[in-house]
């Protein structure tokens, strides 16, 4: 048994699952300062995609059935028509309103999700068994863990990677980074906005989607509410990461998941129960030294 | 406001004639949102012993008839649609399982000087402690099921080495744990380590790299917590390779959720009945059939059970109270004293509305597979100091 390894293990696995959710919503705020309270209901939309729509207590694997080469991609192709479809039917038509009415209004979404959800479903949790043969432990210097947990990070690591390229290769990159910089300024340059909110939108959705896969194998069940803690402790970090920036949301949901795992770790058993007061004081900390946020972008400024 | 006014009178006036003919049981409970799963169940088997009273003859010569309110999972509209059931001219208030959505529909009842029963609340300031004298419920008391997996994995398994998991999210779970923590070292274990969690973790590795970091894997493991997190603790602590026996409150009976950790084994809940078919009474078989005949499924987990036993105990008390007047259907209550139900026996005082000790069937997984291997009653009530704890 070697502490030191496992905890980093437990610490980066934890921490790119808030990543990935953190990513979805500073994309997002990127390009219309809008902070998407449903993002959390997407997981859960994605999750209860898997099982047969059915108010009854035993769950039937829909398309959980489908082999995960097929499954994957169906699942992500999900998440991302959902998040698309809430852009057109809603928040293309609160587009030039204030960002309190916008924030106001992504609630209204969720609120709608999850209510459908609770009609289709029931409120009753649900067994879903993905691929439970992840969870399985393997021995890598030293620490034992389950193989999921490699998978997350790696697939952290692939999605950070791959946007980054996205962002600084292709053109919707370009255009997305224009847009997050200054969106007024973009389109009066001839970036397309529609283009450019929907390619968010659907990367967003995809990355709801990636959470939902890996929080439904890591814990097994369905639950209607269960995208409302990572949604908070994904928002907190694109706060602390800087509104905004996209390296900071990944780099602050990092540093969340190994401060809560750090914390779980090493605080005296009576303290334990309130390891998150703990955690949001830190937060509340890291604001008041830069209330900006870790590493705001530039736009954020005043130029003076 | 005339009209309201006139409205309101004449709802007294029906309400008055009502009385005059039938008894009415007021049900303020969720008939929609996240609570609604919970309540309907117990509903369904409060109705069976309403309906078997009425055809034997009724309730002191009466028919008892119901109406109901929603209260819509939500706080306030519990305390409302209490009120509107006092309204309508209910003689008796059942609200909602949980203490937190069914206590203000229960102090609308007490305000009115009514007796209310909550449909399966394990916490006891559902009762004297927190709602007020005339408030009751037929569940067993959260630490009453720790102190009985305590008891029995000692007796029965002979298990030295507890672990206690405590999820602190609601405090339902603290009290299975305080039961626990009280009985497991009487009983002659020893607890060597303890950890908390939040129901809605995403992951709970760092509390299983403590477990492994144990010099020896415990005997039983502790699990004070509710699906879905129970489910997910479970499906990570069996994945990390523990095989400890994990007991647990009764908050997790039930086999719809079984699929979260495949070919679970060793995994003991205590339960008031058996929802299997395969209780140690027959009575509570009958019961099990009953139900699936009533509403078309067998009951998902046993806590549709306390529904029937609260309207059993009521309708009792009322029998001997003559009437049902809160404060002498109360007293009649306080005088039971292992009143012999389909369950067991069941008592209350002017001290405690709950179980400090009842008899539970003790359910195995094994494989995967549910099943009752005996029943089990722990060998001296929980002390009313350690329930306030």
């Amino acid at each position: 048994m070697n502490a030191i390894p496992q905890l980093l293990f437990d610490a980066l696995s934890l921490g790119g699952i808030y990543a990935m959710a953190a990513l979805g919503i500073a994309l997002i705020f990127g390009v219309m300062k809008l902070v998407n309270f449903a993002h959390g209901e997407y997981i859960a939309f994605c999750v209860f995609a898997l099982i047969v729509p059915s108010t009854d207590a035993v769950a039937v694997m829909f398309l959980g059935k489908a082999p995960a080469i097929l499954l994957i991609p169906m699942l992500l192709l999900i998440g991302a028509v959902v998040a698309v479809a809430s852009e057109f039917f809603v928040f293309r038509h609160v587009r030039n309103a204030t960002p309190v009415a916008m924030m106001i209004s992504s609630f209204a979404l969720g609120f709608v999700i999850q209510n459908t959800l609770l009609l289709i479903y029931s409120s009753r949790p649900k067994a879903v068994s993905l691929w439970p043969e992840l969870n399985q432990p393997v021995s890598i210097i030293g620490a034992s863990i389950p193989l999921l947990q490699i998978i997350v990070i790696f697939t952290t690591l692939l999605v950070v990677v791959t946007l980054a390229l996205l962002l600084k290769r292709t053109r919707i990159g370009l255009e997305m980074r224009a847009a997050a910089e200054n969106f007024t300024m973009a389109r009066l340059l001839g970036v397309r906005a529609n283009v450019v909110i929907t390619g968010a939108f659907a990367l967003s959705g995809a990355l709801a989607a990636a959470v939902a896969l890996i929080m439904v194998t890591q814990t097994g069940v369905a639950d209607i509410r269960m995208g409302g803690q990572i949604m908070l402790v994904a928002f907190i970090a694109t706060v602390i990461g800087g509104l905004g920036s996209l390296p900071g949301a990944v780099a602050a949901g990092f540093l969340i998941g190994a401060a809560s795992v750090i914390l779980q770790g090493f605080l005296p058993l009576e303290a334990r129960p309130f390891r998150d007061a703990f955690l949001y004081t830190l937060v509340i900390v890291s604001l008041l030294l830069r209330p900006d946020g870790l590493f705001a972008p530039r736009s954020t400024k005043p130029r003076v | 406001m005339k009209h309201l006014l006139t409205a309101t009178a004449l709802t007294l006036a029906l309400g008055t004639t009502a009385i005059a003919e039938d008894i009415t049981v007021g049900f303020a409970i969720a008939k929609s949102g996240w609570v609604e799963a919970y309540d309907t169940p117990a509903v369904a088997a409060a109705r069976i012993r309403i309906e078997e009273i009425n055809a034997n003859g009724g309730l002191l010569g009466k028919q008892i008839k119901w109406i109901e309110a929603d209260t819509k999972s939500d706080q306030a509209q519990s305390a409302s649609a209490g009120l509107q059931m006092v309204d309508e001219g209910a003689d008796m208030l059942i609200v909602s399982c949980d203490y937190d959505f069914g206590a203000p529909a229960a102090l609308a009842a007490e305000g009115a000087g009514l007796n209310s029963f909550f449909l399966c609340a394990e916490d006891i300031k559902a009762g004297i402690q927190g709602v007020g004298p005339n408030s009751f419920s037929a569940s067993v008391l959260a630490a009453v099921q720790g102190a009985t997996v305590a008891e029995w994995s000692v007796n029965e398994r002979d298990a030295k080495t507890g672990y206690v998991l405590l999820d602190t999210t609601i405090e339902y779970n603290k009290g299975i744990c305080t039961g626990f923590d009280w009985m497991f070292p009487k009983a002659g274990g020893e607890v060597v380590g303890r950890d908390t969690f939040l129901n809605g973790d995403a992951s709970i590795a760092s509390q299983i790299t403590r477990i492994k970091g144990l010099e020896q894997e415990p005997d039983v493991i502790m699990l004070c917590s509710y699906i879905p997190g129970a489910a997910s603790a479970v499906r990570q602590i069996r994945a990390a390779g523990i095989n400890s026996t994990i007991l647990n409150g009764s908050a997790v009976d039930g086999s719809y959720w079984l699929d979260a950790a495949p070919d679970l084994s060793n995994f003991i809940v205590p339960v008031q009945g058996s929802i299997y078919g395969d209780d140690t009474r027959p009575a509570v078989n009958e019961l099990r059939d009953a139900f699936e005949a009533a509403t078309g499924a067998g009951p998902s987990s046993t806590y549709a059970y306390p529904g029937y036993l609260l309207i059993d105990l009521w309708a009792k008390a009322v029998e001997r109270a003559g009437t049902v007047e809160a404060s002498a259907v109360t007293a009649e209550l306080e005088k039971m004293e292992g009143e012999q139900t389909a369950f067991g026996p069941r008592s209350f005082s002017d001290e405690l509305h709950h179980q400090n000790t009842a008899e539970m069937q003790i359910v195995e997984i094994t494989g995967g597979k549910p099943g009752v291997i005996g029943s089990f009653t722990i060998s001296e009530p929980v002390p009313l100091d350690v329930l306030l704890q």
